[in-house]
């Protein structure tokens, strides 16, 4: 019992972090039809950004306000190289053969990737500890100031992503691009300045998961990008990609598999199960567990 | 198409034929990398470009051709060559299995999933599923060719029999162009409805698709295995199956494109060796220009003798 608690309070951690950076895919996803590849990577590249704002701009404090500082400016600047890499990579390739745009995700990922290690260099570096290192011990069960902080926060956005796309009039817009994007242009939405706060959402939110990276494993290197990048575009589709929602359970579902397999079965083996689960997924109901039936068109 | 035939295909065959004549050691090795990386990506071709299916799992059918090579050389003392029919038929088999209960997949889907398989493949390896495949470190030391008894040890012997098995693809791809599952195949990735309107079934034909280029793939691998005398699982992670899935798409999954493709990816850089660190950074960014500038690739891909004024937009079979 005690490792059933313990894996589920891991689980959940993990799992939250997979749904942040998921979100990013499955929004992208919902409106551009595009596997946004280099997503993962700009989760690394965040973690690295954390690493580089926490000793040079903040002077390696660690107080509440410059944690939250730390947070909000690597955010700002993920979000910024989002947009750029909207428009450097998939902007001109809006009307190209899908596979023309996968394989430019795929590019800007390779760039992306290299780019951390070409600045960062290629040996893993350490996440500063910017919260302290705080235990409660429930029974046998050790939760970490830093698990309740991840999961508490990841809630708290997912919540609040979760209100403004679905009761805003901006929301509306977004969720009208994802259904039919020529429709919703005769209905006078601006898809491109959609597709860019999509992009700013997803990347600072992706960020904020890179952030959690750092804090919870500690270790961060260049190409960790497609590792987390993975589980949490499976995260996406075991949701239903392009649903929001779908993708905080998937995620949280994602997490708490992987807990426990890695809990009862063999750490080495969480991989291949994970793929496995989701092949199974996808052979039964590939539209994911909250997404809809599409009907075909011809 | 004709001139393409009849002077540049020749002109390609003597180049290659007396090439490795010139080249000291090293750069021999880079010429049998080539040949074998270029039949690897064609296997691949066929899949992704002839039949239209995002597969991203290549590595996982070569990877297991290579297997199958080194642990029959290395545990059961198979001369390399006898192990060629089982790594040939073993990953087209896999290939046919596997691809059974997924190719009604759409897209996207179909590229995920193909993603899972190598992943769990390469995660069998390192596990050492079975105690035959030496964990993370892979299989050391396997044998030479050897022809009836008499070892070719020779980096010529090899390079020739790289170049037979690239000629054997470059074959196999001609007829298969020809043929009625060629044009079937062409159907099936223009507009899967309307082919299987006109009665092709187009299930068998995916699977097929697949288990050919498992099969190409694995024969390939038998001469990497050979090259290097190891296997090891890294040589086949998911990675490796994205730079042949971005490959056939920037080349346009013509012949001559796929090959541009394998030289600037695998040939190219041993000349600017020197910035080996910037390698993937340049990539990234030419995949990024490449798709821009020429969406349907470099050397995009034709087929068939249609008439060009029946073509609309004169984009046809890209």
């Amino acid at each position: 019992m005690d490792i059933f608690l313990q894996q589920l309070a891991n689980g959940l951690t993990i799992g939250s972090m997979f749904a942040l950076v998921a979100l990013g895919y499955t929004m992208v996803y919902g409106v551009m039809k595009l596997i946004n590849f280099a997503h993962g990577d700009m989760v690394a590249a965040s973690a690295f950004v954390g690493l580089t704002v926490y000793t040079q701009v903040m002077g390696q404090a660690t107080s509440l306000a410059a944690v939250v500082v730390i947070f909000l400016l690597t955010a700002a600047i993920m979000a910024c190289v989002g947009i750029v890499l909207e428009r450097v990579a998939y902007r001109p390739l809006r009307e190209a053969p899908r596979l023309s745009a996968v394989v430019s995700a795929l590019g800007a990922s390779l760039v992306i990737q290299n780019g951390i290690m070409l600045i960062w260099g290629p040996r893993m570096k350490i996440f500063p500890e910017l919260v302290p290192q705080v235990y409660w011990d429930l029974g046998g069960v050790v939760i970490s100031l830093i698990q309740v902080l991840i999961l508490g926060l990841s809630l708290v956005l997912m919540v609040g992503l979760y209100l403004f796309v679905e009761k805003t009039r901006m929301g509306a817009a977004v969720r009208a691009s994802s259904i039919d994007q020529d429709a919703a242009r005769l209905m006078g939405i601006n898809v491109n300045s959609i597709i860019a706060l999509i992009f700013i959402i997803g990347s600072s939110l992706g960020a904020i998961g890179g952030l959690f990276i750092g804090l919870y494993y500690r270790g961060i290197t260049f190409n960790m990008g497609w590792q987390y990048g993975l589980y949490a575009f499976i995260a996406a589709i075991l949701g239903g990609i392009g649903n929001i929602p779908g993708a905080m359970l998937g995620g949280m579902l994602l997490g708490l598999f992987n807990a426990f397999i890695a809990g009862y079965v063999s750490s080495t083996w969480a991989d291949a199960f994970t793929f496995i689960l989701l092949i199974v997924i996808l052979i039964v109901r590939p539209t994911g567990l909250l997404g809809e039936r599409v009907a075909e068109k011809v | 198409m004709n001139n393409y035939q009849r002077i540049v295909f020749p002109l390609f065959v003597v180049v290659m034929a007396v090439l490795p004549t010139l080249l000291n050691p090293r750069w021999q090795a880079v010429a049998i990398t080539f040949l074998i990386f270029s039949v690897v990506a064609l296997s691949q071709d066929i899949v992704l470009g002839k039949a239209g299916m995002f597969n991203m799992g290549q590595a996982l059918f070569f990877g297991m051709g290579a297997y199958i090579t080194a642990i029959l050389n290395y545990k059961f003392g198979w001369p390399i060559l006898a192990t060629i029919p089982l790594a040939i038929l073993l990953p087209a088999l896999f290939g046919i299995i596997l691809a059974g209960p997924i190719v009604h997949l759409r897209g996207d889907y179909l590229l995920v999933v193909t993603i899972g398989f190598n992943i769990v493949f390469v995660q069998v390896l390192q596990n050492n599923l079975g105690g035959v495949t030496g964990g993370p470190n892979g299989i050391f030391g396997l044998d030479s060719l050897s022809l009836f008894g008499a070892k070719l040890t020779s980096q010529l012997a090899v390079y020739y029999f790289a170049f037979a098995v690239l000629l054997l693809t470059l074959w196999v791809m001609r007829n298969l162009e020809k043929s009625k599952a060629g044009r079937a195949l062409h159907y099936l990735r223009e507009d899967q409805l309307a082919a299987e309107s006109i009665g092709i079934n187009t299930r068998i034909y995916k699977v097929f698709a697949f288990g050919l280029g498992a099969g190409i793939s694995g024969l390939a691998v038998t001469v990497y295995a050979t090259q290097y005398a190891a296997v090891s699982p890294e040589a086949f992670e998911f990675i490796v199956s994205v730079l042949f899935f971005s490959i056939v798409l920037v080349g346009g999954s013509s012949i001559p494109g796929v090959m541009l493709g394998v030289f600037v990816m695998f040939v190219v850089p041993e000349i600017f060796r020197e910035f080996a660190t910037w390698r993937y950074f340049v990539f990234g960014f030419a995949m990024i220009l490449a798709m821009i500038l020429r969406p349907r690739g470099i050397w995009p891909a034709t087929f068939g003798k249609i008439p060009k004024y029946l073509i609309k937009g004169g984009s046809h079979g890209a």
